[in-house]
């Protein structure tokens, strides 16, 4: 009788450690392959978006009512300048822009832009922000005097 | 789903995984009782590839200023990449090197602040010097920073892994007027914030305190009292996007632990300045359903400005769009911007402070308008300064404020870094990769992991919006050791 207790304790602890062992084996393999996932991803993994119009294209026939020609901006339009920046930081405005942020809850601080961004999507004037920011420093930036 | 059923699962799909992978099941079962460590730093697999530094002859004289994770890991994987290393590394602060994810679990009462708390000393790699000073003046055009000791240190190439800095005196009657870092001296913030129902986890102190506030809350409503809970998220980018939701699921966790009546008595609101739980929808709408099943509540756009910590009341900013006069340029209506003070009354209140760069940095030629230093976010150097590269909380980097995301950056950084070093062309690219280990419940985890195409990126072929057991296994014992043994090593 003790014997067969101690015989189904036994079976009882192996399985506690098999179940352990299981558990263990497979949370040191997730682990790894976390560590090394998503190295190979690219900022297109969810499929590349094509744009109607060059970013140029819609700078001309949009942005330019209110940022100007030059990209100067037009403070009574509450536009800022864009040529004060380099295209990563514009990037990252625009990005914020079309995206209604860039943290979780922050929100945005382009409120306004960003209700305006969606009229203008609508009415085709969609554009890559990374193309766009390039276009920007390319077309408007001005070096430190 | 129960454990048993998650884990056999995972098991299953592990040994999946594995055989794309070439390795055999009995393989990685014996790289798993050689240990974790050994496994993560690849014992014949694709992971031996995947981290095998490539050695490289080039000099230069390397400074990085911030000892944290990120300047620690990207010293340590320099060392081990380059054959004649010469890296000094500015940090001031005894334990910058901590492991900051974990201070949720801290404040959740499951971690202790020992165990989140690493002495920088030992993360140093060998070799590398560390000078104990504070970067305060930068001269990108002579290449020199000027050192707290008045030290001039002189570099080839420079690393801004700065971190960032808590900001409390933006918020009104704290009486609090310095902005302090997550790791060093918080006696600016603590005798106010960690007091009287007031908490924060996101410096190491106050995630111990929270965790002492937090049970106060707890017993009150156990005791029959009706208690009101807040937790704000305010309008700036902040460290760890998920946090200041992952207390809260905390706090109801630890209420329905003390029973359903304790959490009856208590009313749990998250107060956040954005319009969404999470820039990516899928994870948006999953969290919105589970704030539902938990009756915990929202209120979108308000951000907390004033504290009256006496009579304890919070006063937030509460701002909306309403439709404005027709817009002749976008032919549309446009929208006015509205906004009123709300006041709330509150008897434990979880603040996330606004975040900001440091003044030193922010205003120097290095920093940018709005502070963070701005790189190309994909290779991660300085947009004006070719032999200047930053990475972590620091650099302007869309979402890119956390553990997960400094992770994939240093590796992109160094091996960058080397490239500009040998004069070749950059070609790392780092592709906004980032992960949310959002905690739900104790035992639950929702893994939220995305990119910049602001899509669910997973790592697993599983339903990424669903919480699960083994994620939470993953958050609580993995992540720590693998920051610890494998990032912090330059290795993972």
């Amino acid at each position: 009788m003790v014997c067969l207790q101690v015989e189904l304790k036994k079976q009882v602890q192996e399985k506690r450690i098999k179940i352990m062992k299981k558990t263990n084996m497979m949370l040191i393999t997730v682990a790894a392959l976390f560590t090394f996932a998503g190295c190979t991803q690219t900022p297109d993994a969810g499929g590349k978006i094509t744009y109607s119009k060059t970013p140029k294209e819609v700078y001309d026939a949009s942005c330019v009512k209110c940022h100007a020609a030059d990209g100067s901006g037009v403070p009574e339009k509450k536009a800022p300048a864009l040529n004060d920046r380099q295209a990563a930081e514009l990037e990252l405005d625009l990005y914020d822009v079309k995206n209604g942020g860039l943290n979780q809850s922050s929100g945005t601080e382009h409120d306004i832009m960003e209700h305006n961004m969606k009229k203008l999507i609508d009415k085709g004037f969609d554009y890559d922000p990374k193309a766009m920011a390039e276009f920007l420093e390319k077309s408007f930036f001005k070096k430190a005097e | 789903m129960s454990k048993e059923q998650d884990i056999n699962k995972m098991v299953d799909m592990v040994g999946e995984e594995l055989k794309k992978h070439g390795v055999s099941r009995r393989d990685a079962m014996k790289m798993a009782a050689v240990g974790s460590t050994a496994f993560l730093m690849g014992s014949g697999t694709e992971a031996e590839a995947a981290t095998e530094a490539r050695a490289s002859a080039a000099t230069g004289k390397i400074l990085i200023v911030g000892g944290g994770l990120s300047g620690m890991a990207t010293a340590a994987k320099l060392t081990n990449t380059l054959s004649n290393p010469d890296i000094t590394v500015l940090e001031p602060t005894e334990t910058a090197t901590s492991y900051q994810p974990g201070q949720t679990l801290v404040g959740g009462g499951l971690w202790t602040g020992d165990d989140v708390t690493y002495k920088t000393d030992d993360f140093v790699p060998s070799g590398v010097t560390l000078i104990k000073e504070k970067a305060v003046e930068f001269d990108p055009d002579n290449n020199t920073v000027t050192t707290s000791g008045g030290k001039t240190l002189k570099y080839d190439f420079l690393v801004i892994a700065a971190g960032l800095k808590l900001d409390f005196s933006k918020i009104e009657g704290l009486g609090i007027s310095e902005t302090i870092t997550t790791r060093g001296d918080d006696s600016a913030v603590r005798n106010v914030i960690g007091q009287n129902g007031l908490a924060s986890i996101y410096f190491g102190n106050g995630a111990v305190d929270t965790w002492k506030e937090m049970q106060k809350f707890v017993a009150d409503a156990k005791s029959g009292k009706k208690v009101k809970g807040l937790f704000t998220h305010p309008n700036t980018p902040v460290k760890c996007g998920g946090a200041p939701k992952k207390i809260m699921y905390l706090t109801d966790a630890r209420l329905r632990e003390a029973g359903a009546a304790a959490r009856a008595n208590a009313d749990l609101t998250f107060y956040p300045n954005g319009s969404k739980m999470f820039g990516v929808a899928e994870y948006h709408n999953a969290i919105q359903k589970q704030f539902e099943a938990r009756d915990m509540k929202w209120n979108y756009r308000h951000n907390l400005i004033k504290v009256d910590p006496e009579k304890k009341i919070a006063t937030f900013n509460r701002h909306w769009k309403q439709k404005g006069a027709w817009d002749e340029d976008l032919e549309e209506y446009g929208v006015d911007m509205k906004s009123k003070e709300v006041e709330v009354e509150y008897d434990f209140m979880h603040i996330t402070p606004p975040m900001i760069a440091a003044e030193e940095i922010a205003k120097s030629p290095v920093g940018s308008g709005k502070g963070w230093v701005p790189v190309n976010k994909e290779t991660l150097q300085h947009v004006k300064f070719d032999n200047v590269f930053a990475l972590g909380d620091i650099a302007a980097v869309p979402m890119g404020k956390t553990g997960g995301s400094a992770r994939k950056q240093y590796a992109v950084l160094v091996d960058n870094l080397i490239s500009r070093m040998e004069g070749k062309e950059l070609t790392a690219k780092y592709a906004g990769y980032t992960v949310c280990p959002l905690i739900t419940s104790i035992g639950t985890v929702m893994l939220a992991e995305f990119n910049w195409t602001k899509k669910p990126t997973p790592s697993f072929p599983l339903d990424p919006t669903q919480e699960r057991y083994i994620w939470w296994l993953l958050k609580v014992y993995a992540l720590k050791p693998m920051t610890q043994y494998g990032m912090l090593a330059g290795r993972a």
